[in-house]
């Protein structure tokens, strides 16, 4: 599904991501893991056009991303995420819904919402929603094209823990359906728990990258917790 | 065109159409424009511009220097002193006085009583109506017309080679197409620069930028942008429009409206160039708009953008020279300032057509360039969400 090959990145002549290559198999979970600063978000956008890599190949589905191309589903829930504020929930949920190609938006929002608890919101303005709506409003809006890439970037932080179970849910649900899903996390449990495979980075380079078992077979059977914290060493306390 | 720029189009047609706030900054000059005709309207009512008076006015004239025939029915044969008394008295409401030496002195006087704070009281004018009457029945029709001035001089202009020269009726329509581009540019100028930095201040841009491309994004804000001040502008101009054609008689307007002179290519050309240049407007307000991370910063972009594009009206006499000169010819085809540079030279036939559609190229140029420039900017900057300068060389790293 996913194909990173050679991808090099930098920003002012200081390289942040180098020589990286990855791939994401079609219908597994994958956790792309490393502390803040390693490039995991970077790469991520890279491989959505969001940004221009520096050098090598980001393919989803064999071919670079463009979000109109209509080959390939992709939903992504980015770690900055926001919403028209002034707009109602419905006309905010129908407007990416048609955006993304979406049969029915409307019909779609009005199903989700009714399954969040939020179809008393549907003509609300988004800022008058508690952040833990909002939260469900841009999970809905991530999937609603019934994505066969789904990318999260650390997509618990700030949730709380009745929306991290839908998230969970959402999740398993997706996965059920063969979608391939991309976590950013800093999480390691929920990276245990969900993912097929996963890829340490740290300062732009992989270091470890395979199944959850073999990971931990290099590391002498470590704990994911405990390979983080000897990757990172003292630079993760910074 | 793309299905995806329509959807943004109608997104940001709709929900701009649907905000209280648009509509009040729409509505706001023709209900100024209403509020001050009204008042003028009603204060031409209660002043009176012709002094007005009938059977029931009581007046009353003292001629000592002998100008009024005897068929004046207002001589009274009462020294000044009396005829104030008479006012005191209320005898009379109105009292003139016309001294023995008027001839010289050029000087009447007139008593009245006092209706407290009165501006514009021009009763004195009755006595010179009753003067001029009175004269005026003393000579022929003919010497009566040349002293009432009561007569019409029709201005016929010649040019050199003995055609029509009605250069002020041409320029009135392409003139009028100008002003509602200045608008235009003061009234959107400040949406088109706000367009872009919600996605980036409401942190939007990544779950849009990988829904629709930046490209179609950016266009279909455009076309919405362009919408929406065209409402603005017919909001603007039909009131305005409508009051001057229910004013058509107006002995102010007639004259004017008498003399403009329809030139159908002067005016399709005006008309290229007015969406080219609302085009170019938008572009450049958008890129700028990309560049900037919060309204904040966006909105000290918008005056210098205005003066920019207005700059040409600073030098109105030069561009009225039939000649123009080294500035005229820079601002004309400077990008910035070709737009009302291209309509004050068109209004007063100072363009030849080549050289017109020449400018017009030039907008249609600068404006895809602007457009190719603000889908690029906001591409680069969308995702530098904590910047407060533009950045638009350099991005955000996680």
């Amino acid at each position: 599904m996913v194909e990173v090959n050679n991808f090099r990145m930098a920003f002012d002549g200081k390289v942040v991501v180098r020589d990286l290559s990855f791939e994401v198999r079609k219908g597994e979970i994958f956790g792309l893991l490393g502390a803040n600063g390693s490039g995991k978000t970077t790469t991520v956008r890279a491989l959505l056009g969001l940004y221009q890599a520096s050098g090598g190949e980001l393919l989803v589905d064999g071919q670079k991303y463009n979000p109109e191309s209509g080959k390939v589903t992709v939903g992504y829930l980015p770690e900055e995420r926001g919403l028209y504020r002034k707009e109602s929930v419905i006309d905010t949920m129908v407007y990416f819904g048609e955006l993304k190609g979406v049969k029915d938006p409307l019909k779609w929002s009005q199903k989700y919402l009714k399954r969040v608890g939020l179809e008393d919101k549907a003509k609300e303005k988004v800022e008058k929603l508690s952040g833990g709506q909002q939260q469900k409003i841009q999970l809905g809006i991530t999937i609603m094209n019934g994505p066969k890439l789904l990318i999260l970037d650390e997509p618990t932080k700030g949730f709380d823990p009745m929306n991290r179970k839908l998230l969970m849910e959402i999740i398993e649900e997706l996965h059920a359906k063969g979608t391939s899903i991309i976590m950013i996390t800093h999480y390691m449990d929920e990276v245990e728990r969900l993912c097929d495979r996963a890829l340490l980075l740290k300062d732009g380079v992989a270091r470890a990258y395979g199944t959850i078992d073999e990971i931990r077979r290099e590391f002498g059977g470590k704990s994911l917790d405990e390979i983080f914290v000897e990757v990172y060493g003292e630079d993760y306390e910074q | 065109m793309s299905s995806s720029v329509l959807k943004v189009a109608k997104f940001e047609i709709v929900r701009q159409l649907k905000k209280p706030s648009f509509w009040a900054a729409t509505l706001l000059i023709p209900l100024l424009i209403g509020v001050i005709y009204l008042i003028s309207f009603i204060s031409a009512e209660s002043v009176e511009t012709e002094p007005t008076f009938d059977e029931n006015t009581k007046i009353a004239i003292t001629d000592e220097a002998g100008v009024l025939s005897g068929a004046v029915p207002y001589v009274v044969d009462v020294d000044k002193e009396e005829g104030v008394q008479m006012v005191k008295d209320g005898e009379v409401d109105l009292y003139y006085y016309i001294p023995a030496d008027f001839a010289e002195s050029k000087k009447a006087e007139f008593y009245h009583i006092s209706e407290g704070l009165e501006i514009f009281n021009n009763d004195g004018q009755i006595l010179k109506m009753i003067l001029l009457s009175d004269a005026s029945s003393r000579v022929d029709e003919l010497d009566a017309l040349v002293l009432t001035g009561g007569y019409e001089i029709v201005d016929n202009k010649l040019a050199r080679d003995g055609e029509d020269a009605n250069a002020l009726g041409k320029a009135i329509v392409p003139c009028f197409i100008g002003i509602v581009f200045f608008m235009f540019v003061a009234l959107c100028g400040n949406r088109f620069l706000l367009t872009v930095v919600e996605e980036k201040e409401n942190r939007i841009s990544e779950m849009i930028l990988t829904s629709i491309s930046s490209r179609h994004l950016i266009v279909g804000k455009i076309i919405a942008l362009l919408v929406l001040g065209l409402v603005q502008i017919l909001v603007l101009v039909v009131p305005v429009l409508i009051l001057v054609f229910c004013n058509r008689d107006n002995a102010m307007l007639a004259p004017i409206l008498g003399m403009i002179e329809v030139e159908p290519l002067s005016i399709c050309l005006s008309l290229v160039l007015f969406v080219a240049s609302a085009v170019f407007y938008a572009g450049v307000c958008v890129f700028v708009g990309s560049l900037v991370s919060t309204a904040r910063d966006a909105s000290s972009f918008i005056g210098p953008a205005i003066i920019a594009m207005v700059f040409p009206l600073y030098f109105m006499q030069m561009f009225m020279a039939t000649e123009p000169n080294l500035i005229v010819q820079f601002l004309t085809y400077f990008p910035m300032s070709a737009p009302i540079g291209l309509m004050l030279r068109n209004a007063f036939g100072t363009i030849s057509v080549p050289e017109f559609l020449a400018g017009i190229m030039i907008v249609v140029v600068c404006a895809v360039i602007a457009i190719r420039l603000a889908v690029r900017a906001f591409q680069k900057n969308a995702i530098n969400f904590n910047i407060a300068t533009p950045k638009f060389a350099r991005r955000k790293k996680t």
